[in-house]
């Protein structure tokens, strides 16, 4: 526990002073306000390039169009950003040897990795749920017509965040066998990304994370019985990749 | 206090650590000395619990090392070569947190407050560790070493980065703590720093032990006269036929003086003049000369080198 706590403490401070939350929330919140805003500008600004009847086509956009363009955006980029600022999570500790002191020091590997993951849970989560409800909002606010509703949102957003609670167990563990930040970041992201594919695939689709993310833009459906495999899969993956991250942290050589 | 037999140790296939054995007393300071890469730092790691062994058993007061690793990094503090922080902290954040991971609640602030002062880092102590010298980053370790009064301290090498003055103060450091009944384990290639503080020396080259040994007996029984002899030409040219002696064990030559190591005093005594007198040049200076803890450290690494 105490290691655990020194830890959290500490990638609070890290956080902060690496500009890490403000990356993250760059990431997330600043596309939930920048998403609507652009579709509603886009047939202004596309008026002066195109043809009157092709711009036509840009000046309707429903509150769930807005809303499942803001998801697209959000995956693609959101992802890139929280893997690229957190790829050094462990590799950058154990290969700048910061590691040296904490371990001879008594620290816990299952403290320090626990700490790691279970912080930027939170904070990814918790930017999650704000950039998912102001994207909301501002939708509301700029938009007409459509079914979305705060409901809908918030199980999007619940979706989302399980999603990406499994990246970053995927992302902590490579971060942990791979000797190059960067490697763990490129892994990732071909995982994260590679994995839609499988939402192409009916009979199988919802045995693979990334269905989560195709569940989360069925605004007429979002919660049914198909996620019940997903969930499960995705809960399973997280458990066992940190387990998996502890234990290499138990064996790793620090020197 | 610390008990090593058959320690051995591979990276690949190269081994690092080959078998290596000695004990370590409670309260004495021991000298582990060898050049770069003879297996100082390998053996520092592993007996600080940061790095696993192949062969071989450690006990650290009477426990096992392997078993009751978390345990035993109570009682030890460790100074690393390099050692390396978090840039963004400043040592007060630093200290606090090697502190909270030890479970250190108890007067914490104070604690680090007389840290510092100890190490004389008081002053910078809330700027950022980034921009602090080498000399400063090793102060900040030893203050980190030091955190939960430990019983057993590994420096590794820690005045290699220290100016003149900060390593005459960090002799009289290990001095004070001799007098704590700290047992401190002192890895360095300085000898001369080795020969100020220690009590008991151990040699490593080529992660083989070549001699351990108290250093008020080294001296008895690896005493060997050398004869410093300057020369007006440089003696590389002309030292051939005194190599080939049988009482001379060995000649190393810096700039116009050679230093001949003897194997026996009173025939090099009587012989080396004869020897000389039929070089064609002059001499400035002779002189007889007992070695030093360096001139056994060259003599053992250099029949290490033989073998």
């Amino acid at each position: 526990m105490n290691s655990f706590k020194a830890y959290f403490k500490k990638e609070a401070t890290e956080a902060v002073r690496t500009n890490k939350y403000l990356i993250l929330f760059t990431g997330t919140v600043f596309w939930a306000l920048l998403n609507p805003l652009m579709l509603k500008l886009l047939p202004v600004i596309m008026e002066n390039y195109v043809t009157t009847e092709i711009a036509e086509l840009f000046s309707y956009v429903s509150r769930d169009n807005a809303f499942t363009n803001f998801l697209g955006d959000l995956f693609e980029m959101g992802t890139l950003f929280m893997v690229f600022s957190l790829m050094g999570l462990i590799a950058g500790e154990v290969y700048g040897k910061k590691l040296t002191f904490p371990y001879s020091r008594g620290a816990s590997p299952a403290g320090m990795v626990l700490a790691k993951y279970i912080h930027y849970l939170v904070t990814i989560n918790v930017l999650i749920l704000i950039a998912f409800i102001t994207n909301y909002f501002y939708i509301i606010y700029l938009f007409t017509d459509g079914i979305l509703s705060i409901g809908i949102v918030l199980k999007s957003a619940l979706l989302y965040m399980l999603y990406y609670s499994m990246l970053l167990s995927i992302l902590i563990f490579f971060s942990s066998i791979l000797k190059r930040s960067i490697l763990a970041g490129i892994t990732t992201l071909v995982l994260g990304y590679g994995l839609s594919i499988f939402n192409q695939f009916r009979n199988i689709r919802s045995y693979f994370p990334n269905y989560l993310l195709y569940k989360a833009a069925d605004l007429i459906n979002v919660f049914d019985s198909s996620l019940i495999a997903t969930v499960i899969i995705s809960l399973f993956i997280i458990i066992l990749l940190v387990c998996l991250t502890i234990y290499r942290m138990k064996k790793i050589d620090i020197s | 206090m610390i008990e090593v037999s058959g320690l051995s140790k591979k990276y690949g296939h190269f081994e690092a650590l080959k078998s290596i054995s000695f004990r370590v007393e409670k309260g004495t300071v021991f000298g582990f000395i060898g050049r770069n890469g003879a297996g100082k730092t390998t053996t520092m790691n592993i007996l600080t619990g940061l790095l696993k062994f192949d062969k071989g058993k450690v006990l650290i007061k009477g426990k096992e090392l392997s078993k009751s690793r978390r345990s035993l990094s109570k009682i030890i503090g460790y100074l690393p070569e390099s050692p390396s922080f978090y840039d963004y902290m400043n040592s007060y954040e630093y200290l606090n947190f090697i502190g909270g991971i030890i479970g250190y609640n108890k007067n914490l602030k104070k604690t680090t407050g007389e840290l510092l002062e100890k190490v004389k880092l008081t002053k910078h102590g809330k700027r950022r560790i980034g921009v602090y010298s080498r000399g400063m980053k090793q102060r900040l370790a030893l203050a980190v070493a030091f955190m939960n009064s430990p019983e057993i301290l590994f420096l590794d090498e820690p005045a290699s980065a220290l100016d003149p003055g900060g390593r005459k103060e960090m002799l009289e450091l290990i001095e004070d703590l001799k007098d704590e009944k700290i047992t401190i384990f002192l890895s360095t290639h300085i000898l001369n720093d080795a020969e100020k503080v220690c009590d008991r020396i151990c040699i490593i080259d080529e992660g083989r032990i070549l001699l351990t040994e108290q250093l008020s007996r080294l001296y008895k029984t690896h005493i060997q006269p050398i004869l410093d002899i300057e020369f007006e030409d440089n003696p590389e040219d002309f030292i051939t036929p005194i190599k080939k002696l049988d009482w001379v064990e060995n000649i190393k030559i810096e700039r116009h003086t050679a230093s001949i190591y003897v194997k026996d005093i009173d025939t090099a005594r009587r012989e080396i003049l004869k020897e000389i007198s039929k070089l064609d040049t002059g001499i400035i200076s002779y002189r007889i000369r007992k070695s030093t803890l360096e001139d056994i450290f060259m003599r053992m690494v250099g029949k290490n080198e033989l073998i």
